[in-house]
């Protein structure tokens, strides 16, 4: 009897370890995130962290820390919202409507970002209030490196939404790019606390110039004093938006002739 | 002007090309697979005038919502060319779009389950360009007119499988389009809510409002009741195109009988079915338990029919239940695609 029911158990397992490892990307992208999971996780905790926060930044780590985590859900915003609502299972019926693919794209995402918005208020609001930090804004330029930011990782996003039209499970371009903010993108500790060869690394990052720009924005720094980081990133945004509607339509167009638009 | 033909194909051909999964059974959970070519649509030639309620009938598999999905923009097609209200499918998407209401088989897709009837109708009446004063009034319109007006502030998860499909139909009819695809519109609805949504396409739809319907199903019945003309669809030919009694002529020479029997192998089918004087038969099985199986045997003539109850008799094959029928649509789709619709 307990053979029988062991049995059974077994063959629970295999369905789903079969199940499983036919999304052969997703299962690969799960091991590498633990891995860089607990690479981001052990430099924040490391000793150099602190003292080299605020030789960097001149902020306190609650600052740091804070200005980080708010921006960070646009970041998350803008890398999974289009792939979330431009998903080859609603798709089909947007297709043979009169509306064009731009439209749908802004559409999609407008509300995802007044929300983000929300987010960051109740934030800061907390940081400020609760928490004593203090927060000089320049608004215009935080309003410019917050679109040159947006616009920047949802090229990426859209591009992650065209490969998953095509390959339905486990975006390797939105992992990666998820993977990258976390450990060299400047949201939770400075590149500056790695090794030299990993910090290079964060230079190809847009995340790292987005949030290293936003936190100077949040601080009262003008556009003028980080315009090399400024144009870099509208560098990135410039290639990474058309690049990726064009990604996307490429996939879309594939999917469409293949008939596997709304496979999944 | 308006074109007279509503929807034309001309060679219309559509291949896909896929990747099985090898029939070898291997020990390694990556199983090994080959390449595959499907040709769901093969140089179809069609033409549906306006105002036309015409079904598209076919087993499943034989390129009905290839069709449908080509005529609505969403594949192109590999050769040949279609025009839907006067328009190229590859080459003026976006008037084909404005021409059309389309209703797919799985039609919960796109809609949101969080939201009422009304605010889904409402979102969609925005994408298809329902102009904004006249939103209100036409999405009353069609809640109406699909019997949903008491249920429009309903949430969507609420509603039943009949409902669903109904607010799906809504939504294909919101702009008001001079052509319908409506592909497979019945699936998965009880035998009382089938039959008002084809009535009501019948009536209303294409009676009524003079739209252009393009129906595909695979119930025989249903075609039979409600279209104009039907195309048989089968290994993405069109085999056949007639009014429903026109299909049915073809069975008009020879006799139908329908025969239930229990204890009948495989074997034994196949044996009656090379019999001289069998011209075809479908065989079902309708009860699993008893053994009981439904033949429908399309004979030359009544003289061949003691042939068939002399080998039921010699093989031990039990005889529960004989009778003539007058050929319907069903047989006659039968003896032209060689298959039954339920197999």
């Amino acid at each position: 009897m307990m053979l029988q029911e062991a049995e059974k158990i077994y063959y629970f397992m295999k369905r789903d370890m079969i199940s499983f490892s036919t999304y052969k990307t997703n299962m690969a992208l799960m091991v590498l995130s633990a891995l860089f999971g607990a690479l981001s996780y052990a430099y924040l905790g490391s000793n150099a962290y602190m003292q080299s926060v605020l030789e960097t930044y001149h902020m306190s780590l609650t600052a740091y820390l804070l200005i980080g985590m708010a921006f960070n859900t646009y970041i998350g915003q803008s890398l999974t919202l289009v792939q979330r609502t431009i998903n080859p299972w609603s798709l089909e019926e947007v297709l043979v409507s009169p509306t064009g693919l731009g439209t749908f794209i802004v559409g999609s995402s407008a509300w995802g970002f007044i929300w983000s918005t929300v987010v960051v208020a109740i934030y800061l609001a907390v940081g400020s209030l609760a928490f004593g930090v203090v927060l000089s804004v320049n608004l215009a330029g935080t309003a410019l490196v917050l679109a040159l930011g947006i616009g920047t990782l949802t090229g990426f996003s859209i591009i992650g939404a065209g490969i998953l039209i095509l390959i339905k499970q486990g975006d390797p371009i939105t992992w990666l790019i998820g993977m990258l903010t976390t450990v060299f993108g400047n949201v939770l500790f400075p590149p500056q606390v790695m090794p030299y060869q990993l910090q290079i690394i964060s230079y190809f990052v847009p995340q790292y110039y987005f949030f290293t720009c936003i936190r100077l924005m949040m601080m009262g720094w003008s556009i003028q004093m980080v315009l090399p980081e400024i144009l870099t990133l509208t560098l990135m945004c410039a290639i990474l938006l058309p690049l990726g509607y064009f990604i996307y339509s490429w996939c879309l167009r594939t999917a469409r002739k293949n008939g596997t638009l709304s496979w999944f | 002007m308006t074109p007279r033909v509503a929807i034309e194909a001309h060679d219309l051909t559509k291949i896909f090309k896929s990747k099985v999964r090898s029939l070898e059974p291997r020990s390694s959970i990556f199983e090994r697979k080959e390449p595959k070519t499907v040709t769901a649509v093969d140089h179809l030639n069609l033409e549906i005038k306006r105002g036309e309620l015409f079904g598209l009938l076919g087993p499943n598999g034989a390129g009905k919502t290839t069709l449908v999905k080509i005529l609505c923009t969403l594949l192109p097609p590999d050769e040949g060319t279609a025009y839907v209200n006067g328009f190229d499918v590859i080459h003026d998407q976006m008037n084909v779009k404005r021409s059309i209401g389309a209703l797919f088989s799985v039609g919960e897709r796109g809609v949101f389950w969080r939201l009422n009837g009304y605010r889904n109708l409402e979102f969609f009446s925005a994408i298809y360009n329902v102009p904004r004063r006249r939103r209100h009034e036409r999405i009353m319109e069609v809640l109406e007119l699909v019997g949903l007006k008491d249920k429009a502030f309903e949430l969507y998860q609420k509603y039943s499988g009949g409902m669903k499909r109904k607010l799906a139909l809504a939504r294909a009819l919101l702009p008001d389009p001079p052509i319908l695809l409506l592909d497979e519109p019945t699936t998965g609805l009880d035998v009382i809510s089938s039959r008002s949504l084809r009535e009501f396409i019948r009536n209303n739809l294409s009676r009524k409002a003079c739209k252009t319907v393009l129906y595909t199903t695979h119930y025989v019945e249903e075609a039979s009741q409600i279209c104009d003309r039907i195309g048989i669809l089968n290994g993405g030919k069109l085999i056949s195109c007639d009014t429903p009694e026109g299909i049915k002529g073809i069975m008009k020479k020879g006799e139908v009988v329908d025969i239930r029997v229990t204890a009948i192998t495989d074997a034994q089918i196949e044996a009656i079915r090379a019999m001289d004087g069998v011209v075809d038969m479908a065989s079902e099985v309708e009860d699993p338990v008893l053994g009981q199986r439904r033949l429908r045997l399309h004979l030359e003539s009544i003289d061949s029919l003691p042939m068939v109850l002399n080998f039921f008799f010699k093989e031990k094959i039990r005889l529960v239940d004989f009778r003539r029928e007058e050929p319907t649509l069903e047989d006659a789709f039968i003896r032209l695609t060689g298959t039954g619709l339920r197999e």
